[in-house]
């Protein structure tokens, strides 16, 4: 049941970037990249990685939402392209959609379909307290725990990269 | 920009690079990498110019793809080996696509087009810098994993950098767009020599530096950028003529200057390693190169180029701009041959 969700959320995964790369315009290649980003966080989730798949949601799309008000926002076209308005746009995201069944076909027809089984089964995210203790913790949290005790270095990095980040966005779009 | 933010965007962009140089963990290189990266946006777009805004456009688009790139091998080496540390790559694949990416980020070969585009369309200075600076991490990433990097792949990207960036430059009249391809063509003897010995890279990489600096401090101080804007430099600075003109032979390579040393050294250590061909038809190239830099010294130095009278009373106009690391570099680029033997005790 599990691989069949699996399999089900990656041809969902690549169908979103088909339609993000025959974008029609800006605001449907934001929106795209939600839903496929929701998708992957689905397919995190449904391999153990509750906590990861639940923050990555929450924040990465949480921002991603953001940047998608803007875009929107900043698309002036009150009536923009969609992919049913012209014929191109239609006939290119077919071409993606077919060759994404091709390559399935492909796939399965040389039983190659098992790389998502074998994905399914590396391991449970789960990392023992010792031998003696009977305590269970997620890898996802330990790794955030991990982070912020003996790798606080990197989590200064990680915040000089984050404020940069946003300074170098307002200082690039604020003209002159 | 600001004068508030330059200390912070310019203590970015240096941290970045010296996290790259200093670290052994995989996601902290990383992470240097794409600081770097984003510190040089802004750099290079000062004047929000429509053209810098599409030359930092197209910078970042190539080098976000190169880190996606080396993010992706990263995690397959993390995936095999199960450690974070630089090592041998047991995976083919993670130490293809680490060389692809870092080919892409240095614009060698294949991936070499964004570098005339992005530097024709930035000032001079961040033009520098992007030649300079930001190859360093790059190459240090190279240089402790040049063992496992596949050898037909570098000398192919190099051999083919060499050949386009000597190729490329040849009709050009812009000033940026050829010290582009020049670069491009240093990169790919550089790529030549890394899987051989990387310590004559290392040289190679800093000799190049010193040449690009003169170079491009010569077009700083007068603010040239076009062969024709070059060639009255006669009426301003007769001995920045002959400078100029002695460090453009020095990037070509000639015997008795600083130039000369890398390609003496990388040509002799590929004969060592029973390396004939590649190395005959690098030098071979490398002529398409001094070509167009010949050209830059006969417009510059051997001619007076025709130009408008009312162009030929710049002398008498006092100098605005005073670099002074000029003479050193010059220096640096010029005489630094008969010290090649200390670079033994160098690396």
């Amino acid at each position: 049941m599990a691989v069949n969700v699996m399999y089900f959320l990656s041809i969902l995964f690549v169908m979103g970037f088909v339609c993000l790369s025959a974008k029609p315009s800006p605001v449907y290649g934001g929106l795209t990249l939600v839903v496929s980003g929701g998708i992957g966080c689905m397919l995190i989730l449904s391999q153990g990685g509750s906590f990861l798949g639940l923050m990555v949601f929450l924040i990465y799309l949480g921002g991603m939402m953001v940047v998608f008000g803007y875009t929107t926002a900043l698309a002036t076209e009150r009536y923009p392209e969609t992919w049913a308005s012209s014929m191109i746009i239609w006939g290119t995201l077919l071409l993606g959609l077919i060759m994404e069944f091709l390559l399935l076909y492909w796939w399965a027809s040389n039983d190659q379909i098992e790389i998502l089984v074998d994905c399914y089964n590396m391991g449970e995210w789960i990392i023992y307290d010792d031998e003696s203790a009977v305590g269970f913790l997620s890898e996802d949290p330990a790794g955030v725990a991990a982070i912020y005790s003996y790798n606080c270095w990197l989590m200064f990095v990680a915040g000089w990269s984050m404020f940069v980040g946003i300074f170098i966005a307002i200082e690039i779009t604020r003209g002159n | 920009m600001n004068f508030l933010s330059k200390p912070i965007i310019y203590s970015t962009l240096i941290m970045g690079t010296l996290i790259t140089l200093f670290s052994s963990h995989w996601l902290l290189m990383w992470i240097g990498l794409e600081m770097s990266m984003l510190a040089m946006i802004p750099i290079m777009m000062p004047n929000f110019t429509p053209r810098s805004t599409e030359a930092a456009t197209k910078y970042f688009l190539t080098q976000a793809s190169a880190s996606m790139l080396l993010l992706f091998s990263i995690m397959l080496t993390m995936t095999y080996s199960g450690q974070w540390a630089i090592m041998q790559h047991q995976n083919q694949m993670a130490s293809f696509m680490l060389t692809i990416s870092l080919m892409m980020k240095l614009g060698l070969a294949p991936f070499h087009f964004w570098v005339p585009e992005v530097l024709q369309g930035i000032p001079l200075l961040p033009g520098l810098i992007l030649l300079t600076w930001q190859k360093m991490a790059p190459l240090a990433i190279l240089f402790q994993s040049f063992s496992t990097i596949n050898k037909p792949l570098m000398l192919t990207s190099a051999i083919l950098s060499v050949l386009l960036g000597g190729w490329g430059g040849l009709n050009q009249t812009q000033l940026r767009k050829i010290m582009a391809y020049s670069s491009i063509a240093h990169m790919g003897w550089m790529a030549a020599i890394l899987i051989y010995n990387p310590s004559i890279m290392m040289m190679n990489y800093i000799i190049y530096t010193f040449l690009t600096t003169s170079m491009f401090s010569m077009f700083i101080m007068y603010n040239n950028t076009t062969t024709s804007s070059l060639s009255h430099t006669w009426n301003i600075s007769p001995l920045l003529t002959a400078m100029m003109m002695i460090t453009l032979l020095s990037l070509g390579g000639l015997p008795p200057l600083t130039g000369f040393a890398p390609k003496w050294l990388i040509i002799q250590e590929m004969m060592k390693n029973n390396n004939i061909i590649l190395p005959t038809a690098m030098a071979m190239v490398t002529l398409l190169n001094l070509y167009f830099y010949m050209r830059l010294v006969y417009s510059t130095s051997l001619t007076l180029f025709p130009s408008k009278n009312n162009t030929k009373i710049k002398w008498l106009y006092q100098h605005t701009k005073h670099i002074p690391l000029l003479p050193v570099t010059l220096v640096l680029s010029a005489f630094l041959l008969p010290l090649t033997p200390m670079t033994n005790i160098l690396f």
